[in-house]
């Protein structure tokens, strides 16, 4: 086995005492929503209903490659997660609401998984890598290991990965669904936006309730968490294919012009990189609210965001 | 520090999302259909626990406490089984449905807790410090990380062995349990644990034929294990935790919980589920997957079993 240069280094748990009760008021409620708000991808979107019979060859392929790129993002979940829940579990005194709510949003990111895949399937066929190897290392990004890593701050991987990627995915699928026209890519995005809406707000909610009681050695550890994780990772073209600044993406880009000309769920690649500044905005608006100042930071190509 | 599988390098392409595990893949379409809400289908009303007295409610509180404490487990510990799925590439259908049996798994903790509420407060700690090293832990989580301890043989011990008798016991509890809200709660749990226990069997019948007679051996150990050193210890059952002052404490809280028809057994009832439970498993796993298990021994049997 390959291995890192040094093993990680897990919290060690002290299950008890073992606290189950609500700590937190409005993550409690965002558990119970979710719970209520449980859909189903196999009976609650109506597969044979697609608008796909009439759309061209072309246009199909470059579906297939832009909903099979977001089932590898969101297969993301699928380690990161558990990984996220069994810290929040080995920390000491964290409360049980975030432990219930991850619980629920795993299976939410499964869902999603499955519907993406399945989409991808009905354009003509999932993908299952991309068409160059230089995307492959900006998905391998052991996310799960960072989320259980001692040396990591809990707090500061919450506001980076939910706090903010979280709220990126829910500015994107949002803009998917306002430009998506045919029906079945409407029905998974809407649904996916119900559920990405709570999943951001969790990052924001917790990070806020956190935030009090952080020293300020741990709020500069918040920023360059936050800040390392778009240099790093979102510039890589991680979310938005635009902002890559080692990879030629502009086969990924013809692809979503296409699919959002088609209506088949995108926008274009300028209007993905627009919503990410707008998000950085915003993310860096409500930290200043919580007295984490996210310093510049700088793209090579497109400046300051 | 030994190397666990967080230490090796991402590598999610080709990512599979295909069926490719036909059961596993409708396990996780029913857990989506049969989702429930601890917080809404139980009638908490009909608990009515001014019938009990105050000597019987606290036994049923702690019972019920300790029940959460166990599910707990499996939501602090088992999802490292999804990072491994990942990471080694398994069938894509696992890793979706653990996300929902891990949602399962906390419904279940919230479930009992709330039960110990309603009957007049939850417990955060076993009464006697000597009955955590019972209770805190199976070991599933090392197991899951460490890469040279065989998925088929954690599996095999944690979901064929394990769960399995926990669910025998189950079903035992909806036979003998009186109050209509205990019994629905332990009814609605043990619906989600056929699927948990499905799952295994589902798992294990794709990968034995697959297994050298090394590996094969490896899973007969862990199963040997899991019983030995878990379930003979009294995870699930206090009866069979090495007798101190502590672990008769919670016999008793089981006997008054039983008395009261609140939710438990006694040795004396649970003694032929337990012992017809293993001998099932025994003769499955020879019918199934050509493993002899042994005989096992404990104090409390006059016949090896």
């Amino acid at each position: 086995m390959q291995t890192s240069p040094h093993a990680t280094s897990m919290p060690v748990e002290r299950r008890f005492p073992l606290e189950l009760q609500k700590a937190d008021d409005d993550i409690r409620a965002l558990y119970e929503t979710a719970k209520k708000a449980h859909w189903n991808p196999q009976t609650d979107i109506a597969w044979s209903a697609h608008g796909l019979a009439g759309v061209d060859r072309d246009t199909l392929d470059a579906a297939r490659r832009v909903w099979s790129r977001r089932a590898w993002v969101e297969f993301t979940g699928m380690a990161e997660t558990p990984a996220l829940l069994i810290r929040f579990c080995l920390e000491m005194n964290r409360e049980s609401d975030p432990k219930y709510f991850l619980a629920v949003r795993n299976t939410e990111e499964a869902w999603h998984v499955e519907c993406f895949h399945r989409y991808a399937e009905a354009c003509g066929g999932y993908v299952e890598r991309p068409a160059t190897a230089a995307w492959e290392p900006v998905f391998n990004r052991t996310l799960y290991r960072d989320a259980l890593d001692a040396e990591v701050s809990i707090d500061a991987y919450v506001a980076a990965h939910c706090a903010f990627v979280d709220s990126l995915e829910l500015a994107l699928a949002t803009a998917w669904l306002e430009s998506a026209r045919e029906p079945l890519a409407r029905a998974i995005l809407a649904r996916c936006v119900g559920d990405y809406e709570r999943h951001a707000r969790f990052g924001m909610m917790y990070a806020r309730r956190r935030a009090a009681a952080m020293d300020e050695a741990l709020r500069g550890r918040v920023a360059t968490a936050l800040q390392r994780h778009v240099e790093q990772v979102e510039f890589a073209g991680y979310h938005c294919v635009g902002l890559s600044t080692e990879i030629d993406a502009s086969a990924e880009a013809a692809d979503l012009a296409r699919v959002a000309a088609a209506g088949l769920g995108a926008v274009g690649a300028d209007e993905e990189i627009a919503i990410f500044r707008r998000c950085v905005a915003r993310t860096r608006d409500a930290f200043a609210t919580l007295g984490l100042a996210l310093p510049p930071i700088a793209h090579r190509h497109l400046g300051e965001f | 520090m030994s190397l666990t599988i967080l230490d090796a390098p991402e590598a999610r392409f080709p990512l599979r999302l295909g069926i490719e595990n036909k059961r596993i893949r409708e396990l996780f379409h029913n857990a989506t259909r049969q989702q429930w809400n601890p917080a809404t289908e139980i009638a908490w009303d009909e608990l009515h626990p001014e019938q009990y007295d105050d000597a019987h409610l606290r036994a049923a509180r702690m019972y019920w406490s300790r029940r959460a404490w166990g599910e707990y487990g499996a939501i602090s510990e088992s999802p490292a089984l999804q990072i491994r799925f990942c990471q080694e590439h398994c069938v894509p259908d696992m890793a979706l449905f653990f996300s929902i049996r891990s949602q399962e798994e906390a419904r279940h903790a919230e479930v009992c807790w709330r039960m110990a509420e309603a009957l007049g407060g939850y417990f955060e700690e076993p009464a006697a410090t000597a009955f955590q090293g019972s209770v805190a832990t199976h070991g599933i989580r090392k197991m899951a990380l460490d890469p040279t301890i065989s998925l088929e043989g954690t599996i095999a011990a944690l979901v064929c062995a394990a769960e399995e008798i926990a669910f025998d016991v189950f079903r035992h509890l909806i036979d003998i349990t009186v109050n209509p809200v205990a019994r629905h709660v332990t009814r609605m749990i043990l619906r989600d644990e056929v699927r948990h226990c499905a799952f295994g069997w589902a798992y294990m019948e794709q990968r034995m034929p697959q297994l050298t007679a090394d590996e094969r051996e490896g899973v007969r150990q862990a199963v040997i294990t899991m019983i030995e050193k878990v379930e003979l210890n009294g995870y699930h059952s206090s009866w069979l935790a090495p007798e101190t002052p502590a672990s008769s404490a919670e016999v008793e809280v089981d006997r008054l919980t039983w008395e009261a028809g609140l939710g438990a057994t006694t040795e004396e009832l649970e003694k032929p589920v337990f012992l017809k439970s293993i001998a099932v498993m025994r003769e499955r796993m020879a019918a199934d997957w050509g493993l002899e298990i042994p005989m096992f021994r404990h104090r409390k049997f006059a016949a090896p079993f």
